[in-house]
């Protein structure tokens, strides 16, 4: 793109910048696309939730509410169970998570810190519990659960979802202790404490970010866990969210769609707010340490 | 472990390290270990629930699994899913990480919205799409009729045929999520400068992506395949909610004849050959894919 003609340079010019223009214009069309497709569902799912039953069968459907309205939200507060699930879902959620991160915490500091062989062997065990299917170890573990009586119990599914918060929490956990400089307990040692001591005043406070982190990854993994549920538990009183929505969606004739919808959004809510409230470190994370998904 | 103090230091060092470790050992032998011994044991025996003698019945379970016809169903259907589903999260997953990987005015909002369907539950998923796929009250039908694609209600869950497709298209949109995280992190760490200087070279996007790009981003492509892989492989609940296995098992997978042998057919001996044999599938398919790995090491 040489400058030597006066009139044939500018008109080169102005052909690239239009061509970066429509390169741009192009992008950005992409982006749109893969947005729109991606999120419509859940913008669909929000936006009829806010419709009146009447409008559910009405075709051509509506795509905004012609009038907004709670009262999806209001039956599923008054006439179910819903608000029992959602309590139900918080306890087995925050009880499998609170537990996995003191257990899993003090087991992924050694991990860590200790490097003796046995410890590094267990290591790489903890590694196979992932790779065996839930569908396996649901089998024996309902049969010990009906024989100690505690069939259809909140704690059951407590204890039983630490089946794999408590490996995702040790592999974490030792990522962020790895990244937590050894010299800093040692100085601390050499100034009297003794690793207990160190270990509470000097790594913990250090490692929060980390086991925040790894607590909401445990808490999502609880909180969308089904087939434990699905097994374990069957009484109206000890439904969780996972299992009570499921088994309206099977009787969709009882439910309306409506009421389906908001006790969509309502379940989601809690899984966003603790998104936004870690998405920073979320991909930090990430590069540090390995990842478990769903 | 460097220590300024003598042997009395080391002692407490590991009794604290092993007595730290001690609780998340016991848990894990009780939840994992122990599970695992006893399905073995269950897979050779004939189990009843309620009753404390279950007869040895040897390799009976096995045998019957490798003859029936439920099984061999549900195995071509778990690598229709697992082939389906993986292979469109990792092609979907790699063009949108590259989409998202210059930054633009409303990237973080891009983000959010590309992220969502990973993060909420599967049961919400499941629901919502239910919604979409209704014959009657479902936005699909009516919007595909709309623009001419079909010209009547396509049977998204009820049909044989569209079942199995339906349900890699839930589990693609509710999972590429992850590999667009995946990938994205290692875009994000690729020097701007090699960009440059090809660019400076005369090279094309195309070929930027070819040389610079794709070199790259390979292992952690391969690494996350491998991961969703193995995931794909033992999810139940998706299917589960979405199709319950059907119509008339076309959307059984292994996992959901594993759990309709345990909790529907009450056969819990076969349940466990058949989830033994859904594991050792799934371990030659990772031995396969170790020894691929390592010969390809071998050969740079």
């Amino acid at each position: 793109m040489s400058a030597a003609e006066p009139n044939g340079s500018g008109y080169v010019v102005r052909i690239a910048q239009l061509n970066e223009l429509s390169q741009k214009m192009t992008y950005a069309l992409l982006v749109l696309v893969a947005c729109t497709v991606v999120g419509f569902p859940l913008f669909w799912m929000v936006i009829s939730s806010f419709k009146s039953v009447g409008e559910f069968y009405i075709t051509p459907p509506g795509f905004l509410p012609a009038e907004w309205t709670l009262q999806n939200y209001r039956a599923l507060f008054a006439q179910t169970s819903f608000g029992t699930y959602f309590v139900n879902s918080l306890i087995v959620a925050l009880g499998a998570t609170f537990l996995s991160l003191i257990v899993g915490g003090l087991g992924a500091y050694s991990l860590s810190r200790f490097r003796y062989r046995s410890i590094a062997i267990f290591a790489k065990i903890t590694l196979l519990s992932y790779m065996l299917p839930e569908v396996l170890i649901v089998i024996p573990l309902y049969v010990y659960i009906v024989k100690l009586g505690m069939a259809d119990t909140l704690a059951s599914l407590v204890v039983s979802n630490m089946a794999f918060t408590l490996p995702l929490t040790l592999w974490y956990m030792r990522a962020y202790f790895n990244a937590i400089p050894v010299t800093l307990e040692e100085s601390a040692m050499v100034d009297g404490c003794t690793r207990l001591q160190a270990l509470r005043r000097v790594v913990l406070p250090l490692a929060l970010p980390g086991l925040i982190s790894t607590g909401v990854f445990a808490f999502n993994h609880a909180w969308n866990e089904f087939l434990f549920a699905l097994v374990f538990t069957s009484s109206e009183r000890n439904k969780v969210l996972t299992l009570g929505l499921a088994t309206w969606i099977g009787q969709d004739n009882i439910y309306s769609w409506g009421m389906l919808l908001a006790a969509a959004v309502m379940v989601t809510l809690p899984v966003l707010v603790f998104y936004l409230l870690v998405q920073r470190q979320l991909v930090v994370g990430l590069a540090g340490g390995s990842t478990k998904g769903e | 472990m460097a220590d300024s103090d003598g042997t009395s230091s080391q002692r407490e060092d590991r009794v604290l390290a092993y007595s730290a470790l001690l609780p998340s050992v016991l848990i894990l032998l009780l939840l994992v270990a122990l599970p695992a011994a006893t399905v073995v044991n269950f897979s050779v025996r004939e189990v009843q629930l309620g009753e404390s003698d279950n007869a040895f019945v040897g390799l009976d379970n096995f045998a019957w699994a490798l003859r029936a016809e439920q099984f061999w169903s549900a195995l071509v259907n778990t690598l229709i899913w697992v082939f389906g589903s993986v292979g469109l999260e990792m092609v979907i997953g790699l063009g949108v990480a590259l989409l998202l990987n210059r930054s633009f005015v409303g990237r973080g909002v891009a983000r959010a919205i590309v992220f969502a369907p990973y993060l909420i539950p599967t049961v919400v998923a499941v629901l919502v799409w239910r919604y979409m796929f209704h014959d009657v009250v479902g936005i699909l039908n009516f919007f595909l009729m709309k623009i001419g694609v079909i010209d009547a209600p396509l049977n998204w869950l009820n049909s044989p045929r569209m079942a199995m497709l339906s349900v890699i298209v839930v589990g693609v949109w509710k999972f590429f999520p992850f590999v667009v995280l995946a990938i994205l992190g290692v875009l994000q760490s690729i020097p701007q400068e090699q960009y440059e200087a090809a660019k400076i070279d005369g090279a094309n996007g195309w070929q930027m992506f070819w040389r610079i790009t794709l070199p790259y981003v390979m292992p952690i492509f391969l690494l996350t395949a491998l991961l969703r892989t193995i995931w794909t492989f033992h999810k139940f609940d998706i299917i589960y909610l979405l199709t319950g296995g059907g119509p008339v098992g076309a959307t059984t997978t292994l996992p959901v004849l594993v759990y309709q042998k345990a909790f529907a057919d009450f056969e819990m001996g076969r349940a466990s050959a058949l989830a033994i044999i859904t594991a050792a599938i799934l371990a030659v398919l990772l031995g396969v894919y170790f020894f691929l790995n390592k010969r390809a090491e071998a050969r740079q």
